[in-house]
């Protein structure tokens, strides 16, 4: 293949799936106590045998029905053989010949399409503890079931694969089948650059979307800088580095064969459609949706929908407050609070409840936008009701005419160079006058209301 | 296809055999007698002929999602010596 | 026999405790000399269990009070098991197989474990693990008793008391002992019976299936571990029939399968095997010629290919980590799993791991693995097309009888694996198949295999019963 581009990229993706026993056993998929989770077949014990979860099926279908792929109408196992501590039979069950889907993808903002290869299920191995002269290993993650995701090397630079990472983690989540607080998402990027000849290296165990960027940013700074060759490297996320653990030469020959002790699954398109019929609104269509039917601006309700915490946040104040308002303020300051902080929403203490206060507050007109704009700012920080404190701090937009007029007549009496300004044609300067009124009252006025009565005063 | 002693060793490594010099000697020769019979397999023309995994079609058998009863850690751990309070205890890895 | 044991045995009329402890020394007695147990079960808990029930009125099952020896590679919680290897020694499961929970439902007693080549890598059980004693053949002790259940074969022949066996085979390993020990052997279809519990050889091959002194001792234990299990996605969920049936050959089509009576057969065997068709043919059988080329041709590198493959992916998990046999942890995994396993795997062992891990690597494995799978298919079909002519087929179960250990020491491994020529190919499609001893040559039993369609367990029993033993 011919690349062009000065950086090329592909990603092995393996999430969780949010089942609630593993893929070829019933022990839970969540226990806290190390080795408690764990049984013959899991341990690999002599004799024992898989049978697989329906759950995992659906769910691999599921995901890859989302990305477009095509499911292939007989899905089979096979065994993928080395020896490590955490496996516990020195081989996975994976697939290897046929893939339950292919030929799928997934578009990014920029309209950029990234071919999506094949999805597949397998089973997890233990986890490791390294510790001296040997190691531990908690075996209660052994046959978790995951699904692999493997792309073309269609992207083109760590932002990319991170906005791939970002676009199907929330897939994921609008499909109910990876949980973010407990499930892991773990990528493999193979990285090449145009300066080394594209040399392909395999960078693995980059755990999470943000790491994903990362460690491929270093990785294109190291091959910049060093020496090239086709190798395995590992990411090492404490230190910020990858590291070699492997050449091209080392690389095990995995001796693939079926599964035999499972039978082959004939996907009918019955199924098939029985199981798209479970795919909720994915985000383009809950986008279009939200225009449709409460008139929010295209472009908005686009970017709000692409994360699907946030559009969840959305929809939920939604149901209470002005869906236009509440698109505009969820965009204008939510998502630009996080973009600031650098910040996922579960990151921060943003939560519907305060915030569907907030909006009522502003759209009722209790508080001026800028008071509303300064109690947004806090709410991501900290979890207070937002009426209690505008009331606390007397906040509450001023109403009473008098008082705003005595506020204006103070503001004209002791800035009179301002006024003669204005008074000589000179628009702006009113703009100072506002400045002080709103001062003295605390932002509670409305700006709109004082410059009415300003213009009125100075006529 | 020569099966040499090299051949023989590639493949023990793969296996995790650590064969001793002799034993890659002898095997490499009986696997060359063996693999010259099989390699009569070529006659029979397999044009179009789907593989067979089962000698009778297995198919869908599928297990519900509803959690079972566990093995009894201290009783799976009893099985080896290579144990370390409530983990599993291995050869080093780096 | 077993049955009027049974009855007896709930009745009251044999004091369990007693009678287990008699043929417990029997059996250890008979070891002493022939090797054929590796490992005793609880046989006097368990009479003692059985007792109390009988004296509480609630004595049941139909193999009540019946002592039942398990093939080495079948898991039977907290006994010792370790498919006769040393890389398994000390391992005692922590759960039952199907099979097993199935008989002790039953009212079963079980003995011990029958030792067999290990991991079931052979036909004359001489390639037992590290440190195991090879059996002896019961007529003869200079000769084998054939494998790999050949632990099953030799007591089914030699113990006095009412006893059943568990073998298991996976290219012949249960007829082939059983024909060599002059013992009833029969093999299920592919799945009929459960595997959950079974340490696997090559997966997509493996059946345990049963031994006994008569036909009908074989057929009553393997009317029992018949069934879907859910344990198991392989286990055929295909109603269990009757197995308890008369001999029955009236009409029936018996297809002789031409090249298991040409070259490479021992010419007495051949004889008594054409005898006893001969017999099922007077009593109203039709013979019609069957020919099987490519089964007969090459069914022996088909299933060597396969079943190594397989093996040499299931033996994988034996690293002496978790279970099993194990050294101090020095070196890297790397290290300490090929140190641990080239010590405790034997020389055939060693061998099927190298063969099936060469015939899976890539560059290879088009040639072997994907090649062996493509003439299986035919093989299959073969067999399936056979069955369209006839009932049933015959053949010899092995080309010889029962080899001295003294000559089976100059055999090659080639020459090894030809021990299973007849009886890699059924194995292979997964036919049901029973081998019953149909009188001597050259001083030794002689078997005569009945091979069915598919799930037709019931038609070759009622065939083998048809055979008289002692006319």
């Amino acid at each position: 293949m011919m690349y062009t581009s000065d950086i090329v990229i592909g990603l092995e993706i393996h999430v969780q799936l949010k089942t609630n026993t593993k893929l070829f056993c019933a022990c839970p998929t969540e226990a806290t106590e190390p080795n408690t989770a764990i049984c013959p077949t899991c341990l690999g014990h002599p004799g024992s045998k898989p049978v697989l979860n329906a759950k995992a099926l659906e769910y691999g279908t599921k995901l890859a029905l989302s990305l477009g792929c095509k499911i292939s109408p007989t899905v089979i196992f096979s065994r993928k053989t080395y020896f490590y501590p955490d496996l516990v039979k020195n081989y996975q069950i994976t697939q290897y010949e046929v893939p339950l889907g292919n030929n799928g993808q997934i578009i990014l903002e920029d309209k950029k399409v990234v071919r999506i290869e094949r999805v597949h299920i397998e089973e997890d191995p233990g986890a490791l503890i390294h510790e001296a002269g040997g190691c531990l290993v908690d075996y209660n993650r052994s046959g978790i079931p995951l699904c692999e995701i493997v792309t073309a090397p269609d992207l083109t630079s760590p932002a990319e694969a991170r906005e791939f990472m970002k676009k199907l983690l929330n897939v994921l989540g609008y499909l109910g089948i990876f949980d973010q607080n407990t499930c892991i998402i773990k990528a493999d990027a193979n990285i090449s650059i145009k300066e080394k000849k594209y040399t392909r290296v395999e960078v693995k165990n980059i755990t999470g979307f943000k790491e994903i960027e990362r460690a491929l940013n270093y990785e294109v700074q190291r091959q910049k800088q060093q020496e090239v060759k086709r190798e395995t490297r590992g990411w090492d996320a404490d230190k910020g580095i990858t590291y070699s653990m492997r050449t091209k030469e080392e690389e095990e020959d995995y001796g693939y064969i079926v599964e035999t002790d499972l039978p082959i699954f004939e996907i009918s398109q019955e199924w098939i459609r029985k199981v798209q019929q479970t795919i909720p609104e994915l985000a383009e269509q809950r986008a279009v949706r939200w225009t449709k039917e409460w008139k929010i601006d295209e472009d908005d309700a686009r970017i709000i929908a692409t994360d699907l915490d946030v559009a969840v946040l959305f929809e939920e104040i939604s149901r209470k407050v002005d869906p236009v308002f509440t698109a505009r303020w969820v965009r204008r300051e939510v998502l630009r609070l996080l973009n600031d902080k650098k910040k996922e929403l579960r990151e921060t203490e943003f939560r519907k409840e305060e915030l569907t206060e907030l909006f009522k507050l502003l759209t009722e007109k209790k508080i001026t936008d800028r008071i509303g704009q300064r109690i947004i700012e806090q709410l991501a920080d900290k979890k207070f009701s937002p009426a209690a404190y505008v009331k606390e701090q007397k906040l509450e937009m001023v109403a009473g005419e008098d008082i705003l007029r005595k506020a204006c007549e103070k503001a004209i009496a002791e800035n009179p160079k301002a006024v003669e300004d204005y008074k000589k044609g000179e628009e702006k300067a009113i703009m100072f006058i506002i400045g002080q009124v709103m001062k003295v009252t605390k932002g509670t006025a409305s700006p709109t209301v004082v410059k009415e009565l300003l213009k009125g005063l100075l006529k | 296809m020569e099966i040499t002693p090299e051949v023989v060793k590639r493949v023990a490594a793969n296996a995790r055999l650590k064969l001793k010099e002799e034993e890659v000697k002898k095997f490499a020769q009986e696997m060359k007698d063996i693999l010259a019979n099989f390699a009569k397999l070529s006659e029979v023309n397999t044009d179009g002929v789907e593989p067979s995994f089962h000698p009778i079609p297995v198919k869908n058998v599928v297990r519900e999602d509803k959690p079972g009863k566990c093995l009894d850690r201290e009783e799976a751990l009893s099985l080896t010596p290579h144990r370390k309070d409530k983990y599993f205890r291995g050869p080093k890895v780096l | 026999m077993i049955k009027k044991f049974v009855a007896d045995a709930k009745a009251g009329k044999i004091d369990l405790v007693e009678h287990a402890q008699k043929a417990l020394e029997e059996a250890e007695k008979i070891n002493e000399e022939y090797h054929y147990l590796t490992a005793y079960a609880d046989v006097i808990e368990r009479a003692k269990e059985l007792q109390e029930q009988v004296k509480n009125g609630t004595a049941k099952g139909r193999l009540f009070g019946v002592l039942i020896s398990v093939k080495d590679s079948i898991c039977v919680k907290n006994v010792e098991t370790t498919a006769s290897s040393a890389i398994l020694k000390g391992y005692k499961p922590l759960y039952n197989a199907t099979v097993i929970k199935k008989c002790l439902d039953e009212g079963a007693i079980i003995l011990g474990k029958t030792v067999i080549d290990e991991f079931g890598f052979g036909g004359f059980s001489t390639n037992v693990g590290i440190g195991y004693q090879k059996p002896l053949n019961p007529l003869d002790k200079k000769r084998a008793t054939g494998g790999s259940s050949g632990g099953a074969a030799g007591l089914t022949r030699k113990a006095t008391f009412p006893h059943i066996a568990f073998g298991e085979s996976t290219g012949g390993s249960i007829v082939n002992p059983a024909s060599f020990c002059g013992v009833v052997g029969l093999c299920p279809t592919y799945g009929r019976v459960s595997r959950y519990g079974l340490i696997d050889y090559g997966n997509s091959l493996d059946k345990i299936g049963t031994m006994g002194q008569t036909v009908d001792d074989a057929a009553l234990l393997l009317e029992i571990i018949s069934g879907k299990d859910e344990k198991d996605s392989t286990s055929a969920d295909v109603p269990v029939p009757s197995l308890d049936t008369p001999g029955a050959v009236s009409g029936i089509r018996i297809g002789i399968v031409k090249e298991a009576f040409g070259e490479g057969i021992d010419n007495n065997v051949r004889k008594k095997v054409l005898d006893a068709v001969y017999q099922l043919e007077k009593k109203g059988a039709r013979k019609i010629e069957i020919s099987l080329p490519i089964s007969m041709n090459y069914g022996v590198p088909t299933y060597f290919t396969l079943a190594p493959a397989e093996a040499s992916t299931n033996l994988a998990k034996y690293c002496g980590m978790r279970y099993g046999a194990n050294e101090p942890l020095t070196g890297t995994y790397n290290e300490y799993f090929s140190r641990v396993r080239n010590n405790n795997f034997g020389e055939e062992a060693k061998r099927r791991l190298l063969l099936g891990t060469f015939a899976r690597l890539a560059g290879y494995r088009d040639a072997f693995y994907n090649k062996a799978a493509k003439v299986r298919t035919k093989i299959i079909h073969e067999y399936k097309h056979a069955f369209e002519q006839v009932d049933v087929l015959i053949t010899p179960t092995v080309a010889i009888t029962a080899p001295t250990f003294e000559e089976i020491k100059k055999l090659t491994p080639l020459q090894n694996f030809m021990i299973d020529l007849l009886t890699v190919s059924p194995n292979l499609a997964g036919l049901p198949h029973i081998t019953i001893p149909c009188g001597e040559a050259n001083g030794m039993p002689v078997g005569m295999m009945i091979i069915g369609p598919h799930f037709a367990e019931q038609k070759i029993i009622q065939v083998a019963k048809a055979y008289d033993v002692h006319q």
